[in-house]
Order: structure tokens, then sequence, then C-alpha cells
């Protein structure tokens, strides 16, 4: 079973990406067809999630250890990333805290149980950091990541016209932006409008995990006591 | 032969910071999740030269482009959510759609502006 669940998570990720790269929409994405395929396929055959969970464990053990990579092209941009440093500073603290505060305070209004909305709170950062957030303080990590997917689904859609839309052209502040609120889906768009905007995208999207991570406790604590 | 040893040595760095990572936030009793402190402590040992970029660049930038693949398995998880989704669906997508927009603004507007005030010093 154990192979069966691998092989069939490989599959559906070799067929997603492969649709994607033909057709390049932002809507196709490799996450959400991946995992849709996966779910429709043990459903259909009366698999129980149960069965899925030791082959998941398998397969995410590397996590962990690509996460931890992520330093590595903030490493190599770092000039970058001292050239810029005010920017991104203010930058990428502003928006994540306006992620967590619109996202909570929605949430909260609207009465939604407080399991969803702490995974809704790291909705903008990249699944590795917006999963382990979601787990340390009582979030689900599923949820979680399909929030952050519908987030950078919609991110990458339409993040662009709506920073054009606002008067938002200066190549670093869009960059920026499509990192910070929309991880990476948001920097590949913005590696598409340019290199510049990728590069300050890449910094973001990896910046605003760690500063999300930081925020969320005490976000927590002001949300929901 | 010794190209993939040497792949292996460095997922192997890789997992053993991410390990210390998970280590020091448990020790410390950190909120924050043990992957966070290990991207800081790699970037840290980078800076300071005790891990080189040849330690660790081909394993990362490998593992990197696979990323989206590690996710897959974490969003299955979402077979056991569906209910939250037809009930609340809503206000869901609407924390979604208000919060990422005002993310885009707050973002793009303040490191616009901060980019144009450091111009205006400059000159």
């Amino acid at each position: 079973m154990i192979l069966f669940t691998i092989l069939l998570t490989v599959g559906s990720y070799l067929l997603s990406k492969a649709l994607y790269l033909r057709y390049r929409h932002p809507l196709l994405n490799i996450v959400l067809l991946g995992a849709g395929l996966v779910i429709t396929t043990l459903l259909a055959l009366r698999i129980p999630y149960a069965a899925y969970v030791p082959g998941r464990q398998a397969m995410t053990w590397l996590l962990g250890p690509a996460t931890v990579g992520l330093a590595v092209p903030l490493y190599r941009q770092r000039s970058l990333l001292r050239r810029h440093a005010r920017e991104i500073a203010a930058g990428v603290g502003l928006g994540s805290l306006a992620s967590m505060l619109t996202a909570g305070l929605i949430a909260l209004a609207a009465g939604l149980p407080r399991e969803v909305v702490l995974s809704l709170l790291p909705k903008s950062v990249t699944i590795p950091f917006a999963v382990e957030i979601a787990g340390i303080h009582g979030g689900s990590p599923g949820l979680a990541s399909a929030i952050v997917v519908a987030t950078g689904t919609l991110g990458s859609a339409f993040g662009g016209t709506l920073l054009t839309w606002a008067g938002i052209k200066v190549p670093v502040a869009r960059g920026l932006a499509m990192g910070t609120g929309a991880h990476g889906q948001g920097t590949a768009m913005a590696f598409m409008e340019g290199e510049r905007q990728g590069s300050m995208a890449g910094l973001a999207m990896t910046l605003a995990g760690i500063t999300t991570a930081t925020l969320a406790p005490l976000m927590v604590r002001l949300l929901l006591r | 032969m010794k190209k993939n040893l040497r792949f292996l040595g460095q997922v192997a760095l890789l997992a053993g910071i991410y390990h210390i990572g998970n280590l020091i936030a448990r020790w410390a009793h950190l909120p924050i999740p043990g992957n966070v402190v290990g991207i800081v402590l790699l970037y840290v040992l980078l800076n300071l030269g005790l891990v080189r970029l040849e330690h660790v660049q081909e394993a990362a930038d490998f593992l990197r482009s696979h990323l989206v693949f590690f996710f897959i398995p974490v969003a299955v998880d979402l077979m056991n959510w569906g209910g939250v989704f037809y009930r609340y669906g809503f206000a869901l997508a609407l924390a979604i759609v208000a919060s990422t927009a005002m993310t885009f603004l707050a973002t793009g507007a303040i490191a616009q502006w901060m980019e144009a005030k450091g111009k205006a010093c400059a000159d």
C-alpha cells in the first residue's frame, strides 16, 4: 500500500506538471491538481485517508531539508538584500501583518471555528512554513496548505493588475508585493515580469515566511485568547 | 558515483541543520517552527563561512526545483476537510480575497514610498 500511494503521488505530480508546463495557466496549479488526482483516486478505490499516511510520511521527510535549503538563494542574493534592506523590511513586515490581521479579523467576524481561523493566519507564506505555523498553534496542515494555494493562485492571477491599478510601478516594490502576498506562485509571476521583480519576490517569499512565523504567536494571542 | 555520494552528503548536511533547528526550537521552547530556525541557522553559517555554498548548493537547488512535489502529499489531507468548504466557503473566500489584496497593496505601497524617499534623500 505504501508503494502504491507513493507511485500514485509521483504519477499525479508528473501529470500535473506536464499539464502546467504545456498550458502555463495560473489556474492549473500543480499542488491542487496533483492532490485532486490523488484524492479522487483514493475515493474511487475506497482507500481511507489513514492508509495514505505512511506514504505521506515517507515522502515528506525531505521537505524539512528542502526548506532549510531556501537559505541558499537568500545568501546568493545577499548584496541585493543589503542594498534594499529598508524597503524589504518595511514591505515584508507590513505585508505580513496586513495578511494575518485582515484574514484573522474577517474569519472571526464571520464566526469561523478556531481551527479554521488558525489555518488562515499563515495564508500568504509558502507551504512548508504555513503548515508548521498552523500546526504549532492548533490549525490544520491540510487546510492551511489549501488556503495557501488559493491565495497564491488568486495573487498570481490578479495581483499584477491590482498593483498596476493602484499605481505601484517600481519593479522592486512590485516584486516584494508578489513574493509577500503570493509566495512561490507570486514569485513565478514576478519572474515573468522581469529579473529584478523575480529576485525581489524570491527574497520576500522566504523572509515573509520567517516574519510570519515570528509574528504569529503575537497575533494568535491578540486575536484568539 | 563520487558525484552521487557528494549529493547525498549535501542532503545529510541540510537534514542535520534542519534537525538542529528543531532541537533548538524545542529546547528553547520557541513558538517558532524548527524549519524556520534551520533556514536562519544555515544563512548565518553561510555568512560566517562555516558552511560554504559548494557544501550545500547542488542538493539545495535540486530539492528546491522539486519543492512543489512535497506539497502534494501535504495537501491530500484536504480530503478530511471537504465539509469546511461546504459550510464556510463564502466567509473563507472573502477572508482570502480581502487579505490577499491588502497584502499586495500594503507591501507594494510602502516599498514604493520608501524607494522614492530614498532616491530623494540621495539627490
